[in-house]
């Protein structure tokens, strides 16, 4: 499988007269954008904004990231999602660099939704603060979850998928600037000089705790509960068959963005041929009944067994009940000799002394920690805010409250807030980007 | 100009060696012993205002009355930070240091610092409650110890940022939290640092490390019930209303054992929780529910059991240490043995 990403490095977003790109500037047709945006007639309200790194503008509730593409040899971007099924991970296909489509609520959010700070403090907690981005503010008809702290957000994520495939085709013609290829000769067919080295399986545990469809991340459309562990090309996921849901505390989620642009994959490309042989991905989930992640963790550890793996990387997106899943199939691995790195981040409580993961094994003794989703963060008022800053307190965010009898509410009077990390978009970056870690004190 | 006040032993205060461990506990204005190397070392900024002085075994037999004579002292005292030791490997005077510091943050919110050699049963039981430094065998490093703990105490009076625990050398408190890495390094690069290491048999890093886990294997079962004496054990707190032993509500260090031979069951208004770390409500009302008295003397009435013991014992789980725990285990093993118990019921919450 030989997936080619043709990069266009963005440098400015502007609104224009025609959607279109040149010399690093991107120029969108505001009301033809709009339009896409409004196929869906459950999309009530839209509107559309730039931001850029430095702005003085905080965004919230934010509910997905997605970098604008194209198939050059057409098909959706995201097969099984924005339109029919294909095989993703083969061919070309062209990104917009250095920029994501933002998708804020105009007024509703909750659980699973975060905040963006593109500038100041707060902008350190979040990759999004680096990147320009195309953010559409919207609100929706969906009066049954108007009021739930759980939101499908439907409407929403998939009119910023449609904004994402329109911007990026407006890059199909062109060449791309860069041309990244990503090929994996078949497992059985690979020279001595990779077959030599140690062999590596990236598991990855995308979020699947609802049981309820409309919540879930999507491998090619499928609900990722209604899945067992499965054998996926690194491509397939760089290429659009996962899409990010709309359950799990903010800072612990992996935006469709995070998947397109996988960096722990891309960084295991750069080590396949050289120290390590890449395998591929076992792509797992995250169920929450016992039985189910007994069932994931031995269909995983079965699987890197007979693709002959000498050792496996496993990333969770989430934490707390997740946390069992990414501590079982560890052990699942460890016992069928596969030396094992976990990538997690960690909960451990206000004052820092909960038990980082719910469950602990000393068999889990290779950890990559990328953070602490109960940090307290406290940020200034900031000039402008897209989306509307009471729902952070006001819709039951995973890291913010309309009232604490020590700290207060999390939205203040005069803008500024107080929140958990919990709620920062994407902010523990377990796939990879983190710089973060977590020490004893 | 930032007040200090350091807490040192009897030994350290100059006041005489063991013939003087039952000194009692005195405040002096100024410097005594090492103080005088803790101002130094402290220079301009900070004033060493008071020396505390204790006998180790007067804060070792009458703790609470010494932390409360102590605390009386300090409470018209103005002190930004305190200061006990350093202790070394005397271990009276390590718990001593840890009882004082402990109750001094408690009350008065300032940060305490002190220092202990890794074999100092002090650190064990204090490390989560006030920065220990990692100190030296014995008083040779006396210098050494108290550099460390002032030049710490001063960053952070000053308000610098402060580094992890093995960063700065304090034994860890059991507080994780997130920090960003200086330089920079991302996860994808941890990780395959990690990997290849594991891979190749060299030796790595975990960065959550997980605590050391003391198995016990489950014991062989009881051959004849029917004559077998049980006891009833739990961490449930469960007191005599008035708490004899006074057994702490949370991070508990003491337990107690109680009569029961003239009982059927608990009664409520007789017996007590004074567990923290749940609600009490259902514990009080039928204080049964957690030492099962009830149901135990049933079955001795039955002929299932043997006897149940004259005495039940009792203990708080919630933030117990590990290490407290064990202990209060070992010791309430042995009385359960030189009493001829077969077999313990554990009831937790």
């Amino acid at each position: 499988m030989k997936l080619e990403l043709g990069n266009f490095y963005v440098k400015e977003i502007v609104f224009g007269d025609e959607t279109s790109y040149s010399n690093g500037i991107l120029t969108i047709n505001k009301e033809e954008a709009l339009s896409v945006v409004k196929e869906d007639e459950h999309i009530t309200e839209a509107d559309l904004f730039i931001v850029k790194p430095g702005d003085n503008v905080r965004l919230v509730p934010v509910k997905e990231a997605i970098e604008p593409r194209v198939r050059v040899e057409g098909g959706p971007v995201f097969p099984g999602v924005t339109g029919d099924l294909m095989q993703s991970g083969n061919g070309r296909t062209l990104a917009l660099k250095d920029c994501s489509v933002l998708v804020v609520g105009k007024h509703w959010g909750g659980f699973q939704d975060g905040l963006i700070d593109m500038s100041g403090e707060g902008a350190k907690y979040t990759y999004y603060s680096q990147l320009k981005n195309i953010v559409l503010v919207a609100d929706t008809d969906e009066e049954f979850e108007k009021r739930e702290q759980q939101k499908k957000n439907r409407a929403l994520r998939w009119a910023g998928m449609r904004l994402a495939e329109y911007i990026g085709s407006c890059v199909k013609d062109l060449e791309p600037e860069e041309l990244e290829t990503f090929e994996l000769e078949p497992i059985t067919k690979r020279p001595s000089h990779e077959n030599d080295l140690p062999s590596v399986v990236l598991v990855l545990q995308p979020q699947s705790q609802m049981e309820e469809l409309g919540y879930n991340d999507l491998v090619y459309g499928w609900d990722a509960n209604r899945m067992l562990p499965t054998f996926m090309h690194p491509n397939e996921v760089l290429d659009g068959a996962i899409i990010s849901g709309s359950f799990m505390p903010c800072s612990s989620k992996w935006s469709t963005y995070d998947f397109q642009n996988f960096p722990m994959i891309k960084r295991l490309y750069e080590e396949h041929g050289k120290t390590l042989n890449f395998l591929g991905i076992i792509m797992s989930n995250l169920n929450v009944a016992l039985e189910q992640k007994e069932r994931a963790a031995l269909f995983v550890a079965q699987m890197a067994k007979s693709l002959g793996a000498d050792s496996a990387i496993v990333a969770e997106e989430g934490y707390g009940n997740p946390d069992a899943d990414f501590i079982a199939c560890i052990v699942a691995l460890e016992d069928a000799g596969v030396k094992t790195v976990g990538l997690t981040n960690e909960c451990t409580g206000r004052d820092g002394a909960s038990q980082p993961l719910v469950t602990l094994d000393p068999k889990a003794d290779a950890i990559v920690s990328c953070g602490d989703v109960s940090q307290l963060i406290e940020l200034p008022p900031m000039e402008t805010v897209l989306g509307e800053l009471e729902s952070l307190g006001r819709d039951g965010f995973a890291g913010g409250w309309a009232g604490d009898e020590i700290l207060g509410p999390s939205v203040r009077e005069d803008g500024s807030i107080i929140m958990e990390n919990n709620s920062m978009f994407c902010g523990d970056q377990v796939v990879g980007w983190s710089t973060k870690t977590v020490k004893e004190f | 100009m930032k007040k200090a006040i350091l807490y040192i032993n009897q030994f350290f205060g100059q006041i005489g060696g063991e013939e003087k461990a039952d000194f009692y506990p005195e405040i002096r204005e100024g410097l005594v012993g090492p103080a005088m190397e803790l101002q130094k070392q402290l220079g301009e900024d900070v004033e060493v205002t008071h020396t505390i002085i204790c006998g180790d075994n007067y804060m070792g037999s009458n703790t609470e009355e010494a932390i409360e004579i102590i605390l009386g002292y300090l409470e018209d005292k103005e002190f930004d930070i305190f200061f006990a030791g350093p202790a070394f490997r005397a271990g009276r005077y390590g718990s001593a240091c840890g009882h004082i510091g402990q109750a001094v943050k408690e009350k008065f919110n300032v940060p305490v610092i002190s220092s202990m050699n890794e074999e100092n049963p002090g650190v064990e039981m204090f490390r989560k409650d006030i920065y220990i430094f990692k100190g030296g065998a014995s008083a040779a490093a006396m210098r050494k110890d108290i550099k460390v703990m002032a030049g710490f105490g001063k960053r952070l009076l000053n308000g610098e940022t402060l580094l992890s625990a093995d960063e700065e050398g304090y034994y860890g408190r059991g507080i994780r939290r997130q920090m960003w890495l200086e330089p920079s390094v991302n996860a994808t690069d941890r990780v395959i640092d990690m990997l290849l290491k594991k891979v190749h048999g060299e030796p790595f890093q975990t960065e959550l490390p997980i605590p050391e886990q003391d198995m016990v294997p489950i014991a062989s079962p009881i051959k004849d019930l029917s004559k077998a004496r049980i006891a009833i054990v739990n961490t449930g707190g469960i007191v005599p209303v008035d708490n004899p032993d006074r057994i702490q509500s949370a991070s508990a260090t003491r337990w107690g054992k109680y009569d029961i031979s003239n009982m059927d069951r608990l009664e409520s208004g007789v017996f007590k929780t004074i567990h923290a770390g749940f609600d009490p409500a259902a514990a009080n009302a039928d204080p049964n529910v957690i030492v099962p008295l009830d149901v135990m003397e049933a079955y001795e009435k039955e002929g299932k059991i043997g006897k149940v013991h004259d005495y039940f014992y009792s203990t708080v789980g919630t933030g117990t240490t590990q290490g407290e725990a064990a202990r209060m285990g070992r010791e309430m093993v042995a009385d359960l043995q030189e009493a001829n118990v077969d077999g313990v019921i554990l009831v937790s919450t």
